[in-house]
């Protein structure tokens, strides 16, 4: 049935709204990637066999990832006019008690990380579960939880990513709605520049901005893309952001094909995340079913439709040039701009094109839907908004974490990551994969901007953050991101390809005890060419990691160099 | 588009140019004798900026951007230096990995004498089975000539990062050769090997391709090969393909010569 209405929409919402809370118990396993990796699949599996044979009337179901990755696998419980609780560390050997449990209008006191009574999915929907189970803590009491803001994981590891009704109950497709049929694009457009909404690919450009300029390009055609191609070690927010709730990215698409008068869009993603594609496939034809996608959007004059574009897995193809080429069937190398994506010859076929990053797109349905007054108000100035981080590494709690941008480094690693795993101390985290750079822990009070962290020598990048403990070397921390970088440079232009080359064999020479006080200096001097001469950013920024850990720990480097 | 056309001036260190708007500063700056080193630029190709050592700073607004001059392009009033210390210091950076990268490139090795660089500090790189002797430098310009210009696309990149070399698909003798030579031509280091035997071309660098040349039926000389004739004769009008096909640029100069003199001259071609 096709969506061309507020009350199809209502009906739509109703029938969602009866598989979350569906008057009968409900079982949800987190099952991203994450979660099958750990196991989530054999105890979806085993409570599916339990359910099956004795033929219990609990509804079972797959849930996306929350975003706790220490604590996983997890699986929700919904009982009607309980709160929802989230079990952790499950594993297959506990279905039967869970479902006895579950059956008895309860739940595993040992097995349960917190309770959810009620839950604001930021789009003027907030779920009532219910009350009780009041031993267990509250979701806002985890340590983990507690300093997060949830805007765009908002329904990540609570809606079924697979069902677009359970998308639409909690809100879902009502910003689209709300901008097709009642703004102008260019009111569209307003609405996201005044919000201040910056690119979270790293660069941190004015989305708004970008937009209008793809707006205003004299063009038959234009095109807008979606860069999924995630590929820094450590990163994997947007991986998450598509299987736990693809359809907040395919609606950011919808209004922004809207505002820039784009009928098709693409998003490059990297082959590497079959669940993802999978996933976004599922939503796409789910969107097509549903009027949301195809000709005439909500019963308007507006077309838009959305393919897919699988990468072949080479990092330099989140580079928008490369990305463009590889997409258009050719090798993946960077060309120099101008001419830039937006200009006409410069995009795909030549056309005009807008690129923005998964998270970027996943912005856009809340700015549309509470305005861009309530999105500027979260985060810091210029830098509106919250972001996801992939806290991983040697921290204790590893796992998704969603902030206000300006929260400080420090409450990303201590407040919410505990420290070191271990009880180990923490030295410094690496953020923005290999075009990031290392900060020490005296400067952990540095707010997460992309002002901030380029002061610190570093970037936002797409928000990876590596922790690093006491025994870390940093020398092989800048090594390893180096030999990263090495082997995906396009091996276009001097610098990257022979520079990072050298850069590689200088630090292997110095981390076997090789080097000397002269190999210091040539390194130095090298990274300084590569960073200033390089054609591309990959090129251009795969130097920081050793740029940063010489300013930081350089004594690190003279005590492995003879004199 | 004619307003690319338009004319503008640039400055470069510090002297006004005449450009066309939109051409690019080095093509500019070759027009006018001011040396700006650079490999991989070619006027019939497009931008592509690989080789980072046409380096160029530009003043905006009192601050310097280094840039290369092969894709930046002329604009009123652009204002470029071309040996400011930084452009000096990263320039004889990128020499001394050039030098590493092709030892046995004697063009590589005079460059950068020229500009005061002889040594380098990093790890030499010599494989002695290269069928480039060790003297590519990868600035893609025999690639390009041979896709863009040629349409032959007989060789490409194969590999990335430092792995990347320039040949024909899997390392095999290719049959979308044209044995034109072209990649020679535009290479700038000489890196490319071609031999000429008795009624055949010989790729050496190029997985040892074999093309067979034409046969000049007048003096029995061979000189083009057969591939390239094939695809130029397609393009000229019959009358014109005959001599083309059969006879060589000398014979064929003599030939028509004799003809048009004989022609004038009622066939006598006597001037007794």
């Amino acid at each position: 049935m096709k969506i061309k209405s507020k009350s199809d929409l209502a009906a739509r919402r109703r029938i969602g709204a009866a598989k979350i809370t569906p008057g009968t118990p409900r079982i949800a396993v987190g099952l991203a990637t994450c979660g099958a990796a750990v196991g989530g699949d054999r105890i979806y599996e085993r409570l599916h066999e339990i359910i099956q044979t004795g033929n219990l009337d609990i509804l079972l179901t797959k849930v996306g990832c929350i975003g706790y990755c220490k604590e996983e696998p997890l699986v929700n419980i919904t009982i009607p006019g309980k709160p929802l609780v989230i079990l952790h560390r499950v594993n297959e050997a506990d279905a039967d008690t869970i479902i006895r449990a579950v059956l008895a209008g309860d739940v595993l006191d040992d097995k349960a990380l917190c309770r959810i009574p009620a839950w604001d999915h930021v789009t003027g929907h907030t779920q009532q579960y219910g009350t009780g189970f009041d031993r267990i803590p509250l979701y806002a009491d985890v340590p983990f939880f507690r300093h997060q803001k949830k805007v765009i994981l908002r329904n990540a590891g609570l809606i079924n990513p697979e069902d677009i009704d359970e998308y639409i109950a909690v809100g879902g497709y009502q910003a689209a709605f709300q901008a097709l049929t009642g703004m102008t694009p260019e009111a569209v457009i307003d609405e996201v520049e005044k919000s201040g909404l910056r690119g979270r690919g790293g660069a941190g450009f004015p989305t708004g901005l970008k937009w209008r300029i793809t707006r205003d390009a004299q063009a038959d055609k234009k095109y807008i893309i979606c860069n999924a191609d995630e590929g820094d070690p450590g990163a994997y927010m947007n991986r998450n952001e598509m299987e736990s709730d693809p359809h907040m990215l395919i609606e950011g698409m919808i209004i922004g094909a809207y505002a820039m008068g784009v009928d098709e869009g693409l998003i490059y993603i990297r082959a590497e995340y079959p669940l993802a594609i999978q996933r976004l496939k599922h939503a796409i034809r789910e969107a097509r079913e549903a009027g949301l996608l195809g000709k005439n959007i909500f019963g308007t004059t507006f077309c838009f439709d959305i393919e897919i574009a699988i990468g072949a897995g080479a990092f330099v193809c989140g580079e928008s040039t490369a990305l463009v080429a590889s997409i258009e069937g050719k090798t993946g190398r960077p060309h120099p701009r101008p001419p830039r994506l937006t200009d006409i010859g410069g995009g795909l076929w030549g056309k005009p094109t807008d690129l923005n990053n998964v998270e970027t797109w996943c912005n856009v349905p809340v700015i549309i839907k509470n305005g861009s007054g309530w999105y500027a108000q979260i985060g810091a100035h210029g830098n509106t908004g919250t972001k996801v981080f992939s806290l991983v590494g040697k921290v204790d709690r590893v796992g998704l974490v969603e902030v206000p941008l300006g929260t400080s480094l420090s409450t990303i690693v201590f407040d919410i990551g505990n420290g070191g795993a271990a009880q180990k101390k923490v030295k410094a985290v690496q953020t923005g994969g290999p075009s990031g750079g290392c900060i020490p822990v005296r400067l952990f009070d540095t707010p997460m901007d992309y002002e901030s962290l380029n002061n610190a020598g570093s970037i936002m990048g797409s928000g990876g953050i590596v922790v690093m403990d006491e025994e870390t070397n940093m020398v092989d921390i800048a090594r390893y991101f180096i030999n990263f970088a090495t082997g995906e440079s396009c091996g276009k232009c001097v610098p990257c390809r022979e520079g990072l080359k050298h850069t590689l064999l200088l630090l292997n020479k110095i981390l076997a005890g090789k080097g000397t006080k002269a190999d210091l200096e040539t390194l130095a001097i090298l990274v300084d060419t590569i960073q200033a001469t390089s054609l591309c950013g990959l090129g251009q920024t795969a130097p920081n990691p050793v740029l940063t850990t010489l300013a930081y720990f350089r004594d690190e480097y003279d005590a492995l160099v003879r004199s | 588009m004619d307003a690319a056309k338009k004319p503008v001036t640039v400055i470069i260190n510090g002297r006004r140019c005449r450009a066309d708007a939109g051409e690019r500063i080095l093509s500019v700056a070759i027009r006018e004798k001011i040396a700006i080193p650079h490999l991989c630029y070619e006027a019939s190709l497009d931008p592509y900026g690989a080789c980072r050592l046409c380096l160029v700073e530009v003043i905006k607004r009192g601050k310097n951007e280094m840039t290369t001059s092969c894709t930046l392009w002329a604009t009123e009033g652009l204002d470029v230096v071309t040996d400011t210390p930084d452009i000096v210091k990263h320039r004889n950076i990128l020499f001394e990995l050039y030098l590493a990268q092709a030892p046995k490139s004697e063009i590589i090795k005079k460059m950068a004498a020229q500009y005061g660089v002889t040594k380098t500090r990093f790890f030499k790189k010599v494989n002695p089975a290269d069928p480039l002797g060790n003297a590519c430098i990868l600035c893609g310009l025999c690639v390009r000539v041979c896709d863009e210009i040629m349409g032959a696309g007989a060789i490409t990149f194969v590999n990335r990062g430092p792995y990347t070399v320039v040949n024909t698909p899997f390392s095999e003798v290719t049959r979308d050769c044209l044995g034109c030579g072209a990649c020679a031509k535009v290479c700038p280091t000489g890196a490319i090997r071609i031999d000429d035997l008795e009624g055949e071309r010989v790729m050496t660098s190029w997985s040892g391709t074999r093309v067979p040349l034409v046969q000049c039926r007048a003096c029995g000389r061979f000189f083009a090969p057969q591939a390239l004739a094939a695809k130029t004769l397609a393009r000229l009008t019959p009358a014109l393909a005959g001599d083309v096909a059969a006879l060589c640029p000398e014979c064929r100069g003599q030939q028509i010569a004799e003809r048009e003199i004989r022609a004038k001259t009622g066939g006598a071609g006597n001037h007794a």
